[in-house]
């Protein structure tokens, strides 16, 4: 079984022809057949003769400067664009031939005649017709190798950009080990490379992984035992279903995906202006975790929801909720205008690395210097997004914001500001009135009454003025989204060098021509969003599945498939088990993009239930066999231990604590009222808001990173995190330490514990459960046990008052616990 | 089981901690730093100390940062001509008038004079005017760069640029390039610190390790009663906390004999030692009472003082002592500094708060026999404009397309003056180093090639200095 191979080569091959036919680049104005015959009669013959040996791509780039195709003098060279057509005078080319500046000759050794340099004048003059197309860099016009990067042709070769195969689950010898085809897979290989998968977990360490891995808490001390003591077989599947039902887990894989986007809650320009409304997308995303929304409408929704179909104002308005997708993308500058164009870039990035696994903004300046994208493919994208009105979070030179899109039909946006507006209008009435009072006391004949009456009447009028604009400026604001709309469709102008200020030719709206090249229609008005949420979710696009369920893989096993998530390119590190991935992004488009089937899919294989440690000599063996033959476990025969991430060692501090604030309300941040902004680059915002909720739901700034969460090598609000690389620091050490939260949660932990049995010997395995999910061996029991001895005796000396020992003795042993190793590391 | 004594409430650790060790089943090594013993860094570090790509001139780098844009025409770029032609008009080239607001961007200014007398100073006889009287007095150290240029006309991106390289998008700070190419030999202080009362211009980014591993991030330190956050314990008695502290490594080390071999467990066991020392070794450095009065003088610092530019030139002093490897000085932050659109005067006081401080770093260095292996460099994101829009102006513009830099110490060349602005400090005449360049020359000072200090990220390998930068040798001593 194919995935529609048959039908989508023709397709392919149909578009990829149309766009090489000319679409590529248009031109402003198409050249007569008059221009192209003088360019062919009196210049070609010279740029031959005197330019080529110089400045063609086949043997020199003096200055950097190409004169053998079209592109090549508008992309000029070190001295800027060689030739600006009509304008002779502003052309370097010209002033060149005609060598009446002395630091500017060409060529070198002979200066050309008179008519030849009349003739190359007439052609700027009229347009410089020139049919020499190429894109820029990639290929000279006789179709020759590319100077650097990869050829459309080699591109289609390349693993990533080649259709999604269903390959067969290879057989294996073991035929007893596989439960899942996945284990097929994974064990085909170790079988292959002289390596055998490790025994599979306890249940007690199972349940824990699995806990932190859908929820990023773990499991409750009775949740452990009611696993425990269910024997069924179905027993686990069970629990992956209670953990997928959980509101939890949206918060959890919920933020993976905001790592991706690089979510924040500012805007990222010069002054870091924050997006109250910024929440709602982030909301957005955690419903759509839970209720599993299908991962193609899921992203059809943050590239064109505004532009989708809905049956009721209520999903039209989350469709609009989901485009904060792209209203998120990073600001610069300080005013309106800012830089846009490093926006458009940053959405072009991310909408690359994101979603396609590609890294589409390295043919901003130039064709991309590895993989099979050229400077067209970028600004084909560029075009879209600059058809895309993006919403105003203010800046420094116009604080207020603009073009958020409303939550509220007009009726209810009424209904909502009619009181607002009513208290406007009486005012108004009122300025009225005492104009007319001004007007009638100006009127009185001279004297020390009118005078008075004068002065009083202005007074009142100023006031009442002064009190209309404060309560103008005090408008309620709307529901609304940190969302985009469409603005007029137009195609873009390629710009040279990734500079906005130097522009070439048209580019057609379009999707990269590697990735099937498919064209905006020419007469369209929209932005093309549309269309581009079609050819990314396309179950032909070869990347769309392949790079999500590699995501999904890699957040349960701690490496993808693809070790470079967000990297598909040649630069980018092959996939360990290519035909794995093909067979899992087969099966996610045939589930209908479900992201929940695929957890189950995962969790139940043997693969992911491997023991992570070795319990017994025999294991101990076992283990450094197969760490001879793969020491960095590329092949999965073990799971591999990791660290908690910053978010899942704060809530789970939290949690076990008996503190975290679960409440179902919008976790909204309390931003100062907009009426009061006035933050500059001098002065820009900076604020740290504390909370008990998850730490989803913490503020994060673009530019100043949330303290907490950079300690823990929290995800880059800046730019998309694919893989969060975790450190160890000393820094995180004195958090645990010494930090106030720490220290807070720890005596809250110790009062939850010591409530929770007659006996301190009951307490103390109680606290075990609590920060271990497993009970105190022994030695751990009797360890803690003296501690506590020694440390009350210890306050005793230290002249504590009597009352506060127990307390403090007992948060000691609770710091202890929840700085350990066994708390923030998973087996 | 054996309770320690409590002679004068004075437990040692040893016998608290082994005490607890003795009277349990539980513990065959507690932390190695509780027991005095003092293990080398391991492998597995990222902050060991390493080998540099050739032999170094400076072992540490002290980089202080003017925030806000420092006038060059004023202080230590002299430009007679400009003296002569106030007040004449000036046609601006175009990129130059970027720096302008959108309404003020008419072709046709007029130069400004410089407010402050210039002298010949020195044996070297460098020209270096009065804003700087103090530095003035170490001329014969300093090698001036009088033709810097940076890549942007506003601060937030200028900013950027002269601690990453890149003036849009997020790249690692300078200090973090440094920490991850040589670590550092202090392993109970952060190998980059930072030293800044307020918030810079483009905040954290200025020091972030970005994609490098986040122990090359610099540690913001804020004058003030906790420099490092979270540096002082809660426990009423370091007793209490070694014995917390005993029984978490207890802990620890009964997890790891199930799980032998996991680097990151260990790595996480040393970081909790790394940071006990820290608690008493970070106090120690930021603790200035045994420094002399005629130290103190040096830096014009009053005793007791932990505040101003004097407190982060003589901080500087101490962390570099103690091994670590990039010390950044920012004065101001992004307001009330340099920027001075309105009045050049305000220059005046700024340079008095730094004057005397730095120069009293410089001999503090020298005087210890530091200055030959720590490189001292002085910067700020870009000049000032030597014109204005109308005549008789006060204040100067943002200005990236020349400025001044200088070095001290650290294998540079003293009494040296590099590169050269016009005859007005308008634009680069000669010797042109771009930010690329500054930056390949302060790795190439510490023994790192800026072409080989890379790091893979996102697909390819980054540098500090992106695809450009040369060394400028002849600032070389």
């Amino acid at each position: 079984m194919h995935v529609g191979l048959r039908f989508w080569l023709p397709a392919f091959t149909i578009s990829i022809v149309l766009f090489l036919t000319g679409l590529t680049v248009l031109q402003a104005a198409e050249p007569t057949a008059e221009d192209l015959e003088f360019f062919e009669k009196r210049i070609r013959p010279v740029l031959v003769t005197h330019c080529s040996e110089c400045h063609s791509s086949g043997k020199k780039r003096q200055g950097g400067l190409l004169l053998d195709s079209r592109n090549g003098w508008m992309l000029g060279g070190d001295s800027g664009a060689a030739i600006v057509p009509g304008d002779p005078e502003k052309s370097l080319l010209i002033l060149a031939v005609r060598q009446t500046d002395k630091d500017l000759r060409m060529p070198p050794k002979q200066k050309l005649t008179d008519s030849q340099i009349a003739d190359l004048e007439t052609w700027v003059k009229n347009g410089a017709a020139d049919p020499r197309r190429a894109d820029i860099g990639k290929s000279d016009e006789n179709g020759a190798k590319p100077k650097y990067g990869m050829s459309l042709e080699e591109g289609r070769k390349f693993w990533s950009f080649q259709p999604v195969q269903d390959p067969h689950v290879p057989n294996v010898k073991n035929s007893a080990w596989p439960r899942q085809p996945i284990d097929h897979f994974v064990l085909a290989r170790l079988e292959a490379a002289g390596v055998t998968p490790v025994p599979a977990a306890d249940p007690r360490t199972l349940l824990r992984r699995v806990t932190f891995d859908l929820t990023g808490l773990p499991p409750t001390p009775d949740e452990m035992d009611a696993f425990l003591e269910d024997t069924s077989p179905q027993a686990f599947e069970r629990v992956v279903d209670r953990l997928l039902d959980s509101r939890r887990y949206g918060e959890r894989w919920g933020r993976h995906w905001l790592d991706v986007v690089r979510y924040a809650d500012t805007c990222g320009n010069a002054s870091d202006y924050p997006v109250p409304q910024a929440y709602r997308y982030r909301d957005w995303v955690i419903r759509a975790f839970n209720r599993d929304l299908p991962y193609d409408q899921f992203l059809r929704e943050q590239i064109a929801g505004d532009l989708l179909p809905a049956a009721s104002d209520a999903e039209r308005f989350e469709h609009i909720t989901a485009t904060g997708y792209l209203a998120i993308a990073r600001r610069f500058g300080g005013d309106r205008k800012g830089e846009h164009h490093l926006t458009l870039e940053d959405t072009i990035d991310n909408v690359g690395r994101a979603l396609l696994g590609c890294s589409l903004s390295c043919a901003r300046c130039h064709d991309h210097k590895f993989d099979p994208f050229t400077m067209s493919d970028y600004y084909g994208l560029y075009g879209i997004f600059e058809s895309t009105r993006y919403p105003y979070p203010g800046a420094e030179a116009d604080k207020k914001q603009a073009d958020f899109v409303p939550l509220m039909t007009p009726a209810e946006i009424d209904a909502f500001l009619g009181p607002h507006r009513q208290q406007v209008a009486m005012l108004d009435a009122e300025i009225k009135m005492q104009e007319a009072a001004e007007a009638t006391a100006r009127n009185l004949p001279d004297s020390p009454e009118k005078a008075k009456a004068v002065e009083l009447v202005v007074k009142a009028l100023a006031e009442v003025r002064q009190k209309r604009a404060t309560t103008v400026a005090q408008e309620p604001v709307i529901n609304n989204a940190y969302a985009v709309a469409d603005a007029k469709g137009a195609n873009t102008k390629l710009q040279l060098r990734g500079d906005p200020k130097r522009l070439g030719d048209e580019v057609p709206r379009h999707f990269p021509a590697v990735l099937g090249g498919q064209v905006v229609p020419a007469d369209s008005t929209s932005s093309g969003r549309l269309q581009l949420a079609d050819w990314i979710t396309d179950p032909r696009n070869p990347l769309t599945a392949r790079v999500i369920v590699n995501r999904i893989w890699q957040y349960h096993f701690g490496r993808g498939i693809v070790p470079t998530p967000n990297d598909f390119g040649v630069r980018g590190q092959a996939p360990s088990h290519p035909e794995l991935l093909d067979y899992l992004a087969t099966r996610f488009i045939e589930s209908g993009w479900s992201i929940k089937q695929m957890h189950k899919r995962i969790l139940l294989s043997q693969t992911w239930q491997q023991a992570s440690r070795a319990d017994s000599n025999e294991a101990v063996a076992h283990f450094a066999s197969n760490a001879k033959l793969d020491p960095h476990n590329d092949l999965f025969w073990k799971f591999s231990r990791y660290r908690l991430d910053a978010e899942s060692i704060r809530d789970t501090l939290l949690y076990v604590s008996g503190d975290l604030d679960e409440s179902a309300a919008a976790a909204v941040h309390p931003f100062p009222p907009q009426h009061t902004w006035g933050w500059t680059q001098h002065n820009p915002f900076v604020a740290n808001y504390e909370t008990r909720r998850r730490s989803i739901y913490l503020m994060q700034q673009r530019l100043k990173k949330n303290p907490y969460l950079a300690l823990f090598d929290g995800a880059d609000p800046s730019s998309s995190t694919g893989v969060r690389l975790p450190s160890t620091t000393p820094l995180q050490a004195l958090f645990v330490m010494n930090d106030p939260l720490a220290h807070a949660e720890s005596t809250k932990f110790a009062t939850r514990a010591m409530s929770m049995g007659l006996d301190e010997t009951t307490r103390i395995a109680a606290a075990h459960q609590l920060a271990w999910n497993r009970p105190p061996t022994s030695d751990e029991l009797q360890a803690s046990t003296e501690f506590l001895d020694l440390y009350r005796a210890r306050l005793a000396e230290l002249k504590t008052p009597p009352d506060q020992v127990d307390l403090k003795a007992w948060s000691a042993l609770a710091r202890a616990l929840l700085s350990s190793n066994e708390f923030v590391f998973v087996d | 089981m054996t309770v320690m004594k409590t002679d004068n409430c004075r437990c040692s650790r040893r016998s608290v901690v082994q005490s607890l060790v003795g009277g349990s089943l539980l513990l065959p090594g507690i932390i190695s730093e509780l027991l005095g013993a003092n293990d080398p860094p391991s492998d597995g570090n990222p902050l060991a100390p390493k080998a540099p790509h050739f032999t170094p001139r400076a072992q540490r780098v002290i980089f202080m940062n003017m925030s806000g844009g420092a006038s060059h025409v004023d202080s230590f770029d002299y430009k007679p001509k400009l003296f002569e032609d106030h007040n004449k008009p000036y046609q601006v080239p175009a990129k130059m008038l970027e720096a302008f607001a959108l309404n003020n961007r008419v072709v046709e200014k007029y130069f400004k004079r410089p407010d402050w007398e210039f002298k010949q100073r020195g044996k070297s006889g460098l020209w270096i005017s009065n804003l700087f009287p103090h530095i003035a007095e170490c001329a014969d150290d300093l090698c001036l760069i009088r033709s810097m240029r940076n890549d942007h006309p506003d601060h937030f991106q200028a900013t950027l640029g002269i601690h990453t390289g890149s003036v849009t998008f997020a790249r690692p700070s300078i200090g973090s390039w440094i920490s991850h190419g040589l670590g550092t030999v202090n392993q109970n202080l952060p190998s980059f610190v930072v030293l800044a009362p307020l918030t810079p211009y483009a905040g954290g980014q200025v020091w972030a390790s970005d994609f490098l591993p986040g122990c090359h991030q610099g540690t913001p330190v804020a004058p003030g009663a906790e420099p490092i956050a979270n540096i002082q314990r809660r426990q009423s008695d370091t007793s209490l906390q070694e014995l917390e502290l005993g029984l978490t490594q207890a802990f620890n080390q009964r997890h790891l004999s199930h799980r032998s071999g996991d680097a990151n467990l260990t790595a996480r066991i040393k970081s909790f030692e790394t940071a006990f020392g820290m608690q008493s070794a970070a106090p120690e450095a930021f603790d200035l009472t045994k420094e002399t009065d005629a130290t103190l003088g040096l830096y014009g610092l009053p005793r007791g003082s932990t505040q101003g530019f004097a407190w982060q030139c003589l901080m500087a002093r101490r962390l570099a002592e103690r091994g670590v490897r990039f010390i950044e000085l920012i004065d101001t932050g992004a307001s009330n500094n340099w920027d001075a659109h309105g009045d050049m005067a305000t220059h005046g006081p700024l340079a008095k708060n730094v004057d005397q401080p730095i120069a009293g770093l410089l001999k503090d260095l020298k005087s210890r026999g530091m200055l030959d292996d720590t490189l001292v460099v002085w910067t700020t994101e870009f000049g000032r404009t030597p014109f204005n829009t109308g005549k008789d102006a006060k204040g100067r513009e943002h200005h990236a397309e020349v400025f001044t830099s200088w070095m001290a110490g650290g294998g540079v060349k003293g009494g040296f003056s590099y590169g050269e602005s016009d005859d007005h400090g308008c634009a680069v005449a000669a010797d042109e180093v771009h930010v690329h360049d500054f930056h390949a020359t302060i790795l190439h000072l510490m023994g790192l090639d800026h072409e080989r200090l890379t790091y893979r990220h996102a697909g390819r390998d980054f540098r500090l200095t992106d695809v450009a930068g040369n060394v400028v040798h002849e600032i070389i001593a």
